[in-house]
């Protein structure tokens, strides 16, 4: 514009066309501009803020600068406390991978176990029976049972389990249940030889002891003078074969001394060290588990028995019987034995069966209650039961509630051909129990017990108090 | 004659098994093996219920772990690889954290 303005203020060709004197022409120029220039002046004075405005403009940025200052402030100390607590979790992390590699470490680093090892394990109880009718009501130290183990590598173990026991008039009496080798031949194949409990059925070999029989009682005759055999000495051959994933059949097949004749014409299994006869009994189990929580199982057991010689200790005959005449003819009996059982243990349910049944041929032997050698005739054994139980684990949220578990158990034992044995066993058994489970191995019962008596029909009713600890 | 059928039935029961079992070699359980403890819990809760309460692994140190369980072996007809599955957990599991 000012170059405009010089331009047109010139002297010059072009400004002599317009006709004008330079004089003039200039006073005209400078009035425009002093005229313009006050013009300008004014309008920007008009356009300034007033004091007022610019302090208040102050304030806002001051205003804006505190907020800036205080936001910085903070996002400073968060940002030292992310810091620290990145630091702290790294302290962490390597703490914890320091722990973790101190696991490993300690696992590999575990001295390994010597080639012979031992293991004292067993159960014991105690309780009290309070009985309706017959019997003193009375405090009974049920069992103390060590079982002692000793393992050389894994080519070996021997097994042996005392019991200690105190009879009505306090004295001790002290009885071996087995006493074994086992020799691991190969994953499923184990070679037993010594004296073993019997394997013939579930009860005596894997539930008896007190902390893991729900009851605390064997049922109706799956105990002494029962149908289930106590024991052997012989050898025995066992284990478990896998079919499929989940599947197993196990097998326990034994030859032994077998049973003798026993008091009053019964049978005794009790496991004798000596045979009386050169018959050896045959006999074991074949079980299957579809499922590792259900087990059917089927039992046999082949023997014979001597009536004239083989009876236990304390059956002396008279002297004046010739036991070796031809007139006692039979003098050996077959003793005949078998038997199915099943099992369902799945989570808090307990369910057991078993069924077994004996014959005895009949035999010549010492009848005791005619005092003289007698055919006995053909006698047989039967005894059932039936058993379930459930633990309250999965009922409510109460950890005391979880720790009992009711139970009831029905059983029946029958005998026939001998009428003693009859009289004295021969009985239903309903047995109705509350368990309350301290430890997986530390019990305390309270049980109710009928028996009922089938010769004579007489009822007697038991109140049971037992604890129970297997260690 | 039953002697001989005595003799019979000892050497079928014993000597023609052990015969070839005595030249089985058994692997040992290894508790720093995560699938053979993985196993192991597994059978563990399987097998032991069949009889009885399952027991907690930090009832007993590794050596009587070691024997109830081969003790358990032969009382329950459990295979022995599926034992030392349960030895491997139980020793594995059993350390006071």
């Amino acid at each position: 514009m000012g170059g405009t303005v010089l331009q047109l203020i010139r002297p010059g060709k072009g400004n002599s066309m317009m006709g004008l004197k330079p004089n003039r022409i200039f006073l005209s120029t400078l009035t425009f501009i002093a005229l313009a220039f006050f013009l300008s002046i004014n309008s920007v004075r008009a356009q300034e803020p007033t004091n007022q405005e610019l302090l208040d403009r102050i304030e806002t940025l001051e205003q804006e600068l505190q907020y800036f200052r205080e936001s910085l402030a903070t996002n400073t100390a968060r940002s030292e406390q992310a810091e620290e607590r990145a630091e702290a979790a790294e302290i962490k992390a390597e703490a914890a991978a320091r722990t973790a590699e101190n696991a490993v470490n300690t696992a590999s680093a575990v001295a390994p176990l010597p080639d012979t090892k031992w293991h004292l394990a067993g159960y014991a109880d105690a309780g009290a029976m309070f009985r309706t009718n017959g019997g003193d009501d009375t405090f009974a130290f049920g069992h103390f049972n060590p079982v002692f183990l000793f393992q050389y590598k894994d080519i070996v173990m021997f097994e042996g389990e005392l019991e200690f026991e105190i009879d009505e008039d306090g004295n001790t009496e002290v009885a071996l249940e087995y006493a074994q080798l086992d020799f691991f031949l190969h994953d499923n194949i184990t070679l037993v030889v010594g004296k073993f409990l019997s394997p013939i059925g579930q009860f005596k070999e894997r539930l008896h002891p007190t902390w893991i029989n729900k009851i605390g009682y064997a049922p109706a005759g799956f105990g002494h003078d029962g149908v289930q055999p106590g024991g052997d000495v012989g050898i025995m051959v066992r284990g478990g074969v896998p079919v499929g994933k989940r599947s197993m059949f196990t097998y326990s097949l034994m030859v032994g001394n077998g049973p003798r004749m026993g008091h009053e014409g019964n049978i005794s299994f009790e496991g004798f060290g000596k045979d009386d006869n050169q018959n050896k009994a045959f006999g074991g189990r074949i079980g299957f588990l579809p499922v590792p929580y259900l087990e059917l199982g089927f039992s046999f057991l082949k023997g014979k028995i001597d009536g004239l010689h083989g009876e236990e200790e304390g059956d002396a005959h008279p002297e004046s019987i010739s036991l070796d005449s031809f007139e006692f003819e039979p003098s050996t009996a077959t003793v005949k034995l078998w038997g199915a059982d099943a099992a369902y243990t799945r989570g808090p349910w307990d369910f057991r069966f078993e069924y077994l049944k004996s014959v005895r041929d009949p035999i010549y032997s010492f009848d005791e209650e005619e005092g003289e050698v007698a055919l006995l005739p053909e006698m047989t054994l039967t005894a059932w039961y039936v058993q379930l139980a459930y633990r309250l684990s999965e009922i409510g949220n109460s950890s005391f509630l979880h720790k009992f578990e009711p139970v009831v158990r029905y059983g029946k034992f029958n005998i026939s051909g001998n009428h003693h044995l009859e009289e004295a066993n021969a009985q239903t058994r309903l047995n109705i129990g509350l368990n309350y489970w301290i430890a997986p191995s530390l019990v305390a019962r309270i049980g109710y017990e009928r028996r009922k008596f089938l010769e004579e029909g007489l009822v007697e009713k038991i109140i049971l108090l037992q604890a129970a600890y297997g260690f | 004659m039953n002697t001989l059928k005595n003799l019979i039935l000892t050497a079928a029961l014993s000597g023609m098994i052990a015969g070839p079992g005595l030249a089985y070699a058994q692997a040992a359980p290894d508790q720093t093996d995560p699938a053979q403890i993985a196993r192991g819990a597994k059978a563990w809760a399987d097998q032991c219920g069949r009889c009885h309460n399952v027991r907690a692994p930090a009832e007993f140190n590794d050596e009587d772990w070691y024997v109830a369980v081969a003790h358990m072996r032969v009382r329950g007809n459990i295979p022995g690889d599926v034992i030392r599955d349960i030895q491997a957990f139980l020793m594995a599991s059993n350390k006071k954290k």
